[in-house]
């Protein structure tokens, strides 16, 4: 059976004077009998551009369409920017989303969306919205329709952004874009965040996209949420020891075993020590990123693997 | 949101505006020439005092005309339900634009409603302006012809249309909201819709109010009046009976004077075999036959002065549904979703 990890929550002090921008207990998603979203505890807190990573179909959307109240949980509680997602006109005014595959009005001109944009959102941002769509080469008498895919993505963004939310959620915004129009989009996406003063919610099944934009991380995978964290803290968490075989069980307490790797007479072990690492006789290395995250996501998908069997067994019963 | 429904709904105004200029020219030009024809006819019989022969030509020569509009015009509804009814939610589903507009700063439910009255209130209008021209066009024949209860022509006159239309409206914004797509949405809609204008007539409309009910003897006169005798399965009936400024709802079998329906075989003889006198009218000797039985029908019918009162029925039935069916798509809509 998969072990959710319950996220260490390092941003609870820091923040403890704005509420967490998303906070889930128990968060469960099923569509039918599959599970989306199984039994997640996450607390995000503000302030941050939080990365949301895994392999498709690890929950990712699902988690974000909760977050923006398009579907609602099979049981557990969400609650973003304090309350229940979608909840009120005023709420949703405060959360700015951008659907996967950036829907726009293929009829509308880009004027359109931005009228749309000032006639049902009292605290829309005309100036913003107009300085930004010219920023990124659109003219207002272009049909969405005609749009390539980055174009309507920075229409999309744009939308979402010039309502000044709290809270800007984006579902694979660069998931259509080649790989130059990608590169503009994440790097304008960085500062425009700033410059809005909001947290954002960005998922992706790369790793390279996040990496690059994101101060916060959430792995998911197998339906399940397998670390979150500042990316410094996660980075000051983890190591990589190289220890002899057999002596792995002789590791501290408190020092939990996310990944072993075996080359040679050793073996290269990824692992947790959120209290700081106790001394220990072998060699430490830190570790990158990128490391990490698929450390977390091997063990979940061999885990996953090996508890495949009585799944199955509980889909024929 | 006034200003996206109008935006969302402007290429099918134009459409829908465009149509209804046509249709407009095309009854009023019709009204002026059913009145020149009334004219030509009146000139003609009033000479001669007696004008019962003209007129009842005047209705048969734009009977017709006036029959298949009412027809055409009783699709109009089921087409609005369908082409703008049921993509109004169908359409942003399909596209994944509830994503974007779902997540503007209006509630989801706010939006449905107003896009949803926008659109009923714009069908309305419309099918109110075309049954305020028919009905126009059609009342010199309509006064003479005496038949504003049946079923073709009530539902294409005055206020009924206009309930027809925001009915349809609704359900095929409801459809949609619950199929998710839009061509099945619209074909679900003009079924739906189908059913309902078929089941509405022949199953509610005779039964709105309390029908009054009378006997009639069907002496050999009687049953002269008839337009048939008898039916495929050989029961005793007789049919088209009428009851002059009345629509007639229910006619009974034949009946004897204990109240039991004819007896099949007495009636076959009668009508198969009657002895031959030489009567004359429609049905000869059987007529005669049948008449010396000392039989009796039992009628129901509204009388024509109950019509306005039925228009009024039927438009606030129309509503009410029209209502419910906005109230279920409000509650569906905040609950389900993609």
């Amino acid at each position: 059976m998969p072990v959710a990890v319950r996220p260490p929550k390092h941003g609870a002090m820091r923040t403890a004077d704005s509420p967490a921008v998303l906070h889930a207990e128990h968060l469960t998603k099923r569509y039918g009998r599959r599970p989306a979203l199984t039994d997640c505890d996450l607390t995000i807190p503000a302030g941050r551009l939080i990365g949301l990573v895994g392999p498709n179909g690890a929950g990712k959307s699902t988690l974000l369409q909760l977050a923006c109240g398009l579907i609602a949980p099979t049981s557990g509680t969400l609650r973003v920017l304090g309350s229940r997602p979608a909840s009120t006109p005023a709420h949703l005014a405060r959360v700015g989303f951008v659907a996967q595959d950036t829907p726009v009005y293929a009829s509308f001109t880009v004027a359109d969306h931005l009228r749309m944009g000032a006639r049902l959102n009292p605290s829309w941002d005309q100036a913003l919205a107009e300085r930004r769509i010219a920023q990124v080469g659109l003219h207002p008498g272009q049909r969405a329709g005609r749009l390539s895919g980055g174009q309507r993505a920075q229409l999309a963004l744009t939308v979402a952004a010039a309502k000044r939310p709290e809270l800007l959620i984006l579902d694979e915004p660069a998931a259509a874009l080649d790989p130059l129009a990608r590169n503009g989009f994440l790097g304008n996406l960085r500062e425009f965040v700033a410059e809005l003063g909001a947290s954002a919610v960005l998922s992706s099944h790369l790793l390279d996209d996040v990496e690059r934009v994101c101060d916060h991380l959430v792995v998911l995978s197998g339906s399940r949420v397998q670390v979150a964290g500042d990316v410094p803290d996660l980075l000051a968490a983890h190591h990589r020891i190289l220890a002899p075989r057999d002596e792995l069980d002789r590791l501290p307490t408190g020092v939990e075993v996310i990944r072993a790797e075996r080359a040679d007479r050793h073996v290269r072990v990824l692992v947790r020590a959120a209290g700081g690492l106790p001394p220990i006789p072998w060699p430490v290395e830190p570790v990158r990123l990128e490391e990490l995250v698929l450390g977390y996501l091997t063990r979940a998908s061999e885990s996953s693997a090996a508890g495949a069997a009585p799944s199955a067994g509980e889909v024929r019963r | 949101m006034i200003w996206m429904s109008w935006r969302q709904f402007r290429t099918q105004a134009i459409v829908g505006v465009g149509a209804l200029a046509v249709l407009a020219a095309y009854l009023l030009q019709l009204g002026m020439r059913i009145r020149d024809s009334r004219d030509s006819y009146l000139g003609r019989c009033q000479p001669q005092g007696d004008c019962a022969q003209a007129m009842s030509q005047f209705v048969g020569e734009h009977q017709n005309t006036l029959l298949i509009l009412a027809g055409l015009f009783g699709l109009l509804p089921g087409i609005l339900g369908m082409f703008w009814g049921a993509p109004l939610v169908a359409r942003e589903l399909d596209a994944g634009t509830h994503r974007l507009v779902w997540n503007q700063s209006v509630s989801r439910r706010r939006w449905l409603l107003t896009r949803l009255l926008f659109v009923g209130l714009a069908g309305a209008a419309m099918t109110g302006l075309v049954s305020l021209l028919l009905t126009w066009a059609a009342s010199p024949v309509d006064a003479v012809a005496d038949d504003r209860f049946s079923t073709v022509v009530f539902g294409a006159r005055n206020i009924a249309p206009i309930g027809y239309a925001l009915f349809a409206v609704t359900v095929g914004t409801v459809v949609g909201l619950l199929v998710r797509r839009t061509l099945p949405a619209m074909a679900l809609t003009i079924l739906v819709f189908g059913v309902v204008q078929f089941g509405m007539p022949n199953l509610v409309r005779p039964y709105l109010m309390t029908p009054v009910d009378v006997t009639r003897p069907m002496t050999a006169e009687a049953i002269n009046e008839a337009r048939g005798l008898g039916s495929i399965s050989s029961a005793a009936v007789v049919r088209g009976l009428t009851v002059p400024d009345a629509w007639v709802t229910r006619t009974s079998e034949l009946r004897t004077t204990d109240g039991r329906a004819l007896d099949a075989d007495r009636f076959d003889d009668c009508l198969m075999r009657p002895p031959k006198t030489g009567a004359t009218g429609t049905f000869g000797d059987a007529a005669r036959c049948l008449g010396e039985l000392d039989l009796h029908v039992d009628l129901s019918y509204q009388p024509n002065h109950r019509y306005w009162p039925f228009q009024w029925l039927e438009s606030v039935i129309y509503l009410a549904l029209s209502a419910l069916l906005t109230v279920f798509g409000l509650w569906r809509i905040q609950r389900r979703v993609s």
